[in-house]
């Protein structure tokens, strides 16, 4: 890690007062020397670029588009990290791992709902939007993460899951208590369960339909998930305003961003699937000005999971969200890689419109959902159940609820390979917790619990996830010998240069150190090896050449870069040189599952 | 001539590309492009349909086309580039093509196709006709499963035919191939067929491939050697199988490849088939035989006189083929009017067998041994339509049969003509 | 007188005597040549066939027809056919060899002479060979082509070749020979035209027909030859 130190005397213009500017400059510019009479350095550690003035952090500022080069780890703090003994992680527990986070090399945080729920849908049913679930910790707590956080240069995302309460939510209380309660309209009643009949039911294991009676008011109301999760009625102003008022208490608080759940259910129509109805999108862009003009550089990530040509307009004209989930892609990378062909994953980013400059793609391998296989067509559907779940336990509604690690056999340089093309595809990538490692999952634990065990910090007692009873954490830590905590965990893999954690941590800062794969423009190369997924990443003068051989064989490749004639190819992982491009195809050798980015130079 | 390679460097560039297959399929190609569209895409549904996981490639071996049939050929490609056609399929579909000559070459372009096969590793070959414009994507499953599942190494098509559809299949091919080779195979000269990869590559291997074999064709010799290398062979019931047009000249060429073919194999494998006695079935997936009924007008006594002809005319070179018995036998048919014609099966049998053991003789030139049985085959084949002209199916698949039954009882005479030295 | 006479014969006698006890000699020496070339006009027999064998000739000229040539002329295969060729004209030569040792005045310019023609016999004897090989091949090949395509005279078209080449090759050989020449060139002018005009007469009489029946397929009951299946092989 290298520090980087200046005083500053020069006068030149301050383009723009980030830590990233800052950097690329290469120096620290002032207006006045005598305005700046502080020293400044820059830390460039694993954790991202922090600026720190005679000692102490600056808190971040928001720079416009920064989620474009971000890096972002998906944490549950129930799972992460228990600090208080009682057998569930807690922000206490997580701020005390934050060094870990930063030293792995991300730089943004998304969490996972840690809000006063009675937890029948892992707090993604919500009781009390403004405050911490008890188990965690309390507000103060959430506070000291927060403050923690952005001191290491990262960057806190949180759920809102906007579409829908708990049952128990004190609105909720309210509407059913009778038919002409003045809350009654914030949800959406009905007297018949026939209404909205054109709309498909998500949880198709478990709900029977999108109406739930009610025998307190004796009527039905709506419901897209579960029975105990009634949507909120965004035709109402005052859910809409009341749900801006919970994220700008958030917002005050210094969040970077939100993680919207479930956003193409937020309005209902009959006749229509309730599915991405433009009054949606309406809602979404007041939501955005709203931001926009308060908290300037926070974010609105959508989560919904639809066909790429579906999700576009969830980007507006850049005026709605900042970036949304590419669901699509996350099961035809996994398909191409058995198919041993790229074109699943070709064929997804062709019809992956264009999407305006501000926007950005996540982009992910796993989370804490099952891998979702609604977005793929059923000859698909059933090649993915017969490959990666064999076992019927392992599905779950349309998906399969397994981690990165299993599914790919534990196979490092399969996972090696995902991983490098999460990091090269454009967009941002998502690491979900405990992959990194290479944690496995419990399919003997219901729904997507599988996926949502402690994670694995050492060896030791409970992993190092707490110190209390085994018995008593809030699930069992994973046991067996291939992915159990003795097998797989933190400490031992730092101990080792070989380990996938500090591959991880080798990838993340090759990544990091070129801004053309955060924003860069992609153009496929097709060589006729279909194994052979090609591609190159261009912004500005950078340019980096990226091939993946899909196979498990080794693989010839000629690829045409007659365009890049003259250019040297450097690897950027040993920054080794090769050949330099001339008139005749480029030949390749690739290994078994072999990646390569190459960054290209003209010398 | 191990050495001699059928593969140019631009074609193995492209199976570079095309890397393990599961399945190849296989097109030889000359100047088909009025025909080869809708047969490929029945093998591009098919495969859709039926093997959406399995790596599938389309290979078509051609033989010096200038109609442009490759280009049809390669525009049945899948793939992220070329994906014109807007099929939705799971995997990379390719299909290339190679041109292995200038002039077709029956034998070379499945030679080409088999060490296509050999070297992409392809578990099963399956090789389909450009002409069979009445194939069905389901055909190919047909084909290809008994191999891909089931682990057998050929699967011979049985079609539905016209009644006097395959006469010569019906009256030479079968039954003469039964009788040596003991197996009853139906189509023995098929032009649609499947083989396992162990297979491809143990025939690729054989030391019979030849100059002979890649004039006229080794289909035949393909069925042979399954057969006599105790290879699992099998039938599959495809369908209705359309006849192209053809022409007198047509005749004489089908003669070369099929009856040469076969006569040519009986050389190299004596020791094989003189030891086998009778016939045994062959697993058959569907419908042993279908004939469709419908009515068909041929000159009967423009094929009376094409034999009686024929007879008269190369009575020289029929006596240094023929026994003296069969030739005056001949005559005395050859003097029939048409209402009473009637080649009978036993002197067609004696007739076929002695034309084999003078081919194997040499007594004239071989090719005009083949030419020579022309105009007689013309004769069986009058004699064949008179007997079933009423006949239901079943029928004429009786006299088939006792058609067979002639050929394998007359075997010791074949082997006793074979041995005579005169 | 008798004595005269008896003295003649005695001095003939005595001469023939001499003559023959200066031939006897020569004579055993010639005997012993014969003798010898015998020897070795088989041993060179042997080896021709062997040879042959080994290169597989019968395989080429069963290929080329010749075997069915030979065997309609009740003649040996041409292996055997060869080597004896060899056999004879060796000895042949080592008997004239011989002969030539008698010394005998003017049988030497013959003996001379035939060593000079003995290749040009060779070249002759091959050549007629393979003309008439040819010409039965081609002879053969034509009736069976015509045949097939339901030609009308494919016998007088097949004999036709037949003796077209055989009369070429003739003339050829003739030609080699030497013997003859301006004979053999007019008779075969002649024979030539002769098959010709003969050929032409034939054609004509046989085209008639054929021009006919081409005619009322093409022109008269072309819709009925349509109607006409012929049966498919396959």
């Amino acid at each position: 890690m290298s520090i980087k130190t200046k005083c500053l005397s020069r006068r030149t213009k301050v383009l723009s007062w980030t830590p990233e500017n800052l950097l690329r400059n290469g120096l620290i510019a002032g207006r006045r020397a005598d305005r700046y009479p502080h020293c400044y350095s820059i830390d460039v550690g694993a954790g991202g670029p922090a600026i720190i003035r005679d000692g102490t952090r600056l808190p971040l500022k928001r720079e416009a588009g920064w989620y474009k080069d971000a890096i972002i780890y998906q944490i549950h703090v129930r799972t992460f990290f228990d600090s208080n003994s009682d057998g569930i992680g807690d922000f206490h527990g997580l701020a005390q791992k934050l060094d870990y986070v930063q030293e792995l090399g991300v730089n943004a945080i998304w969490l996972m709902p840690f809000f006063s729920s009675p937890l029948r849908d892992d707090g993604y049913d919500i009781s009390d939007y403004k405050s911490v679930h008890p188990s965690y910790g309390t507000l103060e707590d959430f506070k000291t993460f927060l403050s923690s956080a952005h001191d290491r240069g990262i960057r806190v995302i949180i759920e809102m899951v906007a579409n829908h309460t708990s049952d128990q939510h004190p609105w909720f209380l309210e509407s059913r208590s009778s038919q002409d309660n003045p809350k009654r309209d914030w949800y959406v009643w009905s007297d018949t369960d026939t209404t909205y009949r054109g709309t498909r039911i998500i949880f198709l294991d478990t709900e029977m339909s999108n109406w739930a009676w009610d025998p307190i008011s004796k009527s039905y109301y709506w419901h897209r998930f579960f029975s105990h999760q009634p949507d909120l009625n965004y035709d109402n102003p005052a859910v809409c305003e009341e749900m801006w008022n919970v994220m700008k208490f958030w917002l005050e608080l210094g969040v970077d961003g939100f993680r919207l759940d479930a956003v193409p259910y937020l309005i209902e129509r009959e006749g229509t699937s309730c599915e991405n109805l433009p009054e949606t999108h309406e809602v979404i862009r007041e939501l955005r000005k709203k931001v926009d003009d308060q908290f300037p550089g926070a974010i609105l990530l959508a989560e919904a999971n639809q066909w790429p040509a579906d999700l576009r307009p969830y980007f507006g004209n850049g005026d709605e969200f900042h970036m949304a989930f590419h669901f699509p892609l996350m099961p035809r990378m996994f398909m191409g890689l058995r198919l041993e062909d790229r074109k699943p994953i070709t064929e997804i980013l062709q019809q992956t419109p264009e999407i305006p400059a501000t926007c950005q793609w996540c982009l992910f391998l796993r989370n804490h959902d099952e891998l979702t296989l609604e977005m793929v067509t059923d000859i698909e559907r059933d090649y993915m159940y017969d490959i990666y779940a064999s076992d019927k336990t392992m599905r779950l509604n349309l998906g399969i609820r397994r981690r990165l690690a299993p599914l790919l056999d534990n196979d490092r340089r399969r996972i090696e390979l995902m991983n490098g093309m999460l990091m090269s595809l454009p967009g941002t990538p998502i690491i979900y917790y405990g992959d990194e490692i290479g944690m496995g999952d419990n399919i003997y634990l219901g729904d997507r619990n599988g996926v949502r065990t402690p994670m694995q910090w050492s060896g030791g007692w409970n992993g190092g996830f707490s110190t209390a009873d085994p018995e008593s954490l809030y699930s069992p830590p994973i046991l067996n010998p291939v992915y159990g905590y003795q097998a797989v965990n933190v400490l031992s893999q730092k101990r080792t240069e070989h380990s996938l954690l500090s591959w991880m941590k080798h990838i993340m800062r090759i990544r990091r150190s070129s801004p053309v794969f955060g924003a860069g423009s992609i153009e496929f190369l097709y060589p006729a090896n279909h194994r052979v997924l090609a591609y190159v990443r261009q912004l500005g003068k950078e340019t980096v050449l990226v091939v993946n051989n899909l196979s498990s064989a080794a693989q010839a490749v000629e690829l045409d870069l007659r365009r890049y004639k003259g250019n040297i190819l450097i690897e950027m992982f040993g920054r080794n040189i090769f050949p330099r491009i001339g008139d005749v195809p480029y030949l390749l050798t690739m290994g078994p599952y072999q990646f390569y980015w190459f960054r290209l130079r003209r010398i | 001539m191990a050495e001699e390679t059928v593969l140019t460097d631009d074609f193995l560039r492209q199976l570079i590309n095309v890397g393990e297959v599961d399945i190849l399929v296989g097109l030889p190609t000359h100047n088909n492009a009025r025909t080869i569209e809708p047969v490929i895409r029945a093998i591009q549904a098919g495969i859709l349909k039926c093997f959406p996981r399995e790596r599938v490639v389309i290979i078509n071996a051609d033989g010096g086309s200038q109609d442009g049939t490759p280009e049809l050929v390669i525009r049945a490609s899948i793939d992220d580039v070329w994906n014109v056609s807007k099929v939705y399929a799971l995997r990379t579909l390719h299909s290339i093509s190679t041109r292995y000559a200038r002039n077709p070459e029956p034998g070379t372009a499945l030679r080409t196709i088999l060490a296509a096969a050999d070297l992409l590793r392809a578990k099963a070959c399956v090789v389909v006709s450009p002409d069979s414009t009445t194939i069905e994507p389901d055909w190919l499953q047909r084909l290809v499963r008994p191999v891909y599942n089931d682990n057998f190494d050929l699967v011979a098509p049985i079609y539905r035919r016209q009644k006097f559809e395959g006469v010569l299949m019906r009256n030479l091919l079968y039954p003469m191939t039964r009788a040596i080779y003991g197996y009853r195979v139906r189509e023995p000269y098929a032009s649609e067929f499947a083989i396992s990869g162990r297979l491809a590559t143990d025939f690729l291997t054989k030391e019979t491939w030849n100059a002979e074999w890649g004039r006229i064709g080794a289909e035949i010799c393909l069925t042979i050697t399954a057969i006599t290398g105790k290879y699992r062979v099998c039938q599959s019931f495809l369908g209705t199988k359309a006849q192209p047009a053809r022409s007198a000249s047509d005749l004489v060429a089908a003669m070369r490849r099929t009856v040469g073919a076969l006569f040519l194999s009986l050389d190299s494998n004596f020791p094989l088939w003189s030891a086998i006695a009778d016939s045994q079935p062959v697993p058959t997936l569907g419908a042993q035989s279908e004939v469709m009924l419908e009515p068909v007008r041929v000159n009967r006594k423009r094929l009376r006189e094409m034999f009686a002809t024929g007879v008269a005319q190369l009575e020289p070179v029929l006596r240094s083929i023929l026994s003296a018995s069969t030739l005056s036998e001949l005559q005395r048919i050859a003097a029939l009017e048409v209402n009473e014609f009637n080649y009978p099966a036993d002197v067609w049998a004696k007739t076929v067998f002695e034309f084999a053991a003078s081919y194997h003789k040499c007594v004239i030139s071989r090719d005009h041994i083949v030419q020579a049985l022309v105009p007689l085959y013309r004769g069986r084949t009058l004699s064949f339509l008179l007997e079933n002209r009423d006949g239901s199916g079943q029928d004429m698949e009786k006299s088939v049969e006792s058609l067979c039954g002639e050929f394998e009882r007359l075997k010791p005479y074949l082997l006793e003509v074979w041995a005579d030295r005169k | 007188m008798w004595e005269i006479i008896i003295t003649e014969l005695t001095q003939a006698l005595q001469e023939l005597a001499r003559g023959f006890a200066h031939y006897l000699p020569r004579l055993i020496v010639m005997l012993i040549i014969a003798l010898v070339g015998w020897v070795i006009a088989y041993l060179l027999k042997v080896l021709v066939r062997s040879i042959l064998r080994l290169t597989k000739f019968s395989k080429l000229s069963e290929n080329a027809g010749a075997t069915q040539l030979l065997n309609q002329a009740a003649l040996p295969s041409s292996t055997e056919l060869l080597s004896r060729f060899v056999f004879w004209v060796a000895w042949i030569a080592f008997i004239l060899l011989g002969v030539s040792v008698l010394g005998i005045v003017g049988l030497q310019e013959y003996i001379s002479r035939f060593f000079l023609f003995l290749p040009r016999l060779f070249v002759a004897l091959v050549i007629l060979f393979f003309g008439l090989l040819a010409a039965s091949f081609f002879s053969r090949a034509a009736l069976l082509a015509a045949v097939n395509a339901n030609f009308r005279s494919s016998r007088l078209l097949s004999i036709s070749i037949r003796i077209i080449i055989s009369i070429f090759a003739l003339s050829m050989v003739f030609e080699v020979l030497g013997v003859a020449e301006e004979t053999m060139l007019i008779a075969f002018g002649t024979a030539f035209g002769a098959v010709m005009l003969g050929l032409a007469i034939a054609f004509g009489i046989g085209g008639k027909d054929l021009a006919r029946e081409f005619l009322e397929k093409k022109i008269v009951t072309g819709k009925k030859e349509e109607k006409e299946d012929d049966p498919s092989p396959l």
